[in-house]
């Protein structure tokens, strides 16, 4: 037990003794409260890996290594080239169709060993596949990201940053499954900002957008 | 013939963010008290609670679980406190649009003998980091050692504070007891 202060009197004291009861936060205060922390954490738990940097992350060694191995066999290439060229000089070859080009052996590529090739990923096969996955998901958590930047913007009373986020939002996802949200949070902004006259107007549009929102009472702007 | 067995389905391993979000949610009342201890309108009380939440799951993967939870939110807390009064100070006034905060005046604290509403006005009258002090050792009951290490100060500041801060109190509850019984 901490030891008090003789100078406190036993009015004081007991009002401190009173004043240690920690009162319990209203359960829709507590909710709410709660549900904004998740939407915080929401980007983190609902996406955690982002595919197409991971799949850059795990393709970049290969990609390097086979860029490596392309130079080096191209150089090889040429030198093998130009010694042949100089021990048998051969007489012009004849035009070639691309047809026939593509048909057509060539001795020099021949020697070239073919893993030159082979590890780099070909572009158009696994971003299409990726992007066709995870579309949906992908939107949401982009939707959350931007939000939570709002979010962190209004909480560190920057609010024309957070006006443009919320409105980088509303082009991105006029409809997104966020934008009640949004909207509430261009309210609570604009109110922050000092532009009364401008939240008074969002409110209204979000009251006749959102009629039954939860969020409705909180939002009344009108002093 | 067929038969089932019942087989015990792993336990849920608990998520950095989930256990985050429920040392949160176990001190979500601690938080509001002290946020209100330190002199936040109600009105503003949710959205600092929500920076001290933003401050505390930021840095909970390098929080050590086995210290108490209590004064590290207590510290985290008062310098936002002292951050949003600072961004206060510094901004235009403006006719904001919130509802009255709710908080009973001093004398009307004193005429429903709200004890604890005539805490928080005699509080009001400790300046911020002298009432940072007082409410984590006389209220929280946090050793004054720990104290002066949350709040960054050293212990014969937090002392020094400290007995300031009580002369203060104790003032302020004497002078608004004496303006209640006045009216």
């Amino acid at each position: 037990m901490i030891r008090r202060d003789p100078s406190y009197d036993s009015d004081v004291e007991a009002l401190l003794e009173r004043g240690r009861i920690i009162v319990p936060v209203p359960d829709v205060v507590r909710a709410r409260s709660l549900a904004r922390a998740r939407a915080i954490m929401g980007v983190a738990v609902a996406l955690p890996p982002k595919p197409m940097l991971a799949w850059w992350r795990r393709g970049l060694p290969l990609a390097a290594a086979a860029s490596v191995a392309l130079v080096v066999s191209t150089a090889s290439a040429l030198v093998a080239f130009r010694i042949r060229a100089v021990k048998d000089p051969a007489p012009p070859a004849p035009p070639m169709s691309p047809a026939s080009a593509a048909s057509a052996p060539i001795p020099m590529l021949v020697q070239l060993p073919p893993v030159a090739v082979d590890p780099l990923p070909s572009p158009a096969a696994h971003p299409q596949r990726l992007v066709r996955q995870v579309p949906s998901l992908e939107s949401y958590a982009a939707e959350l990201d931007l939000l939570q930047r709002t979010q962190v913007a209004y909480a560190g009373h920057d609010f024309s940053g957070a006006l443009a986020l919320v409105a980088e939002h509303g082009r991105r996802f006029p409809n997104g499954r966020l934008a009640e949200e949004r909207e509430a949070l261009r309210i609570r902004s604009l109110v922050a900002a000092g532009r009364t006259a401008e939240a008074n107007r969002a409110a209204a549009s979000f009251a006749d957008r959102f009629p039954r929102s939860a969020m409705l009472p909180r939002l009344g702007t009108e002093p | 013939m067929g038969y089932v067995r019942l087989v015990h389905s792993a336990s849920a391993v608990p998520t950095q963010e989930g256990t985050c979000l429920d040392a949160f949610k176990h001190e979500l009342d601690y938080v509001f008290a002290t946020l209100r201890r330190l002199g936040v309108s109600p009105g503003e009380i949710e959205d600092l609670a929500q920076e001290v939440f933003i401050v505390l799951y930021r840095n909970w993967a390098e929080f050590d679980i086995t210290r108490p939870l209590r004064p590290y939110l207590f510290g985290v807390a008062f310098r936002i406190v002292c951050a949003h009064r600072r961004r206060r100070a510094r901004e235009i006034p403006h006719p904001t649009l919130e509802t009255p905060d709710g908080c009973p005046s001093p004398e009307g604290a004193l005429q429903s003998k709200e004890s604890i509403a005539l805490l928080q006005a005699a509080l009001e009258s400790v300046p911020l980091l002298r009432r940072a002090v007082l409410v984590m050792h006389d209220l929280d009951d946090v050793p004054i050692v720990e104290v002066a290490k949350t709040l960054s100060i050293s212990r014969f500041g937090a002392y020094s504070r400290l007995r300031k801060g009580r002369k203060e109190l104790t003032g302020a509850v004497r002078r608004l007891s004496r303006e209640g019984a006045r009216r």
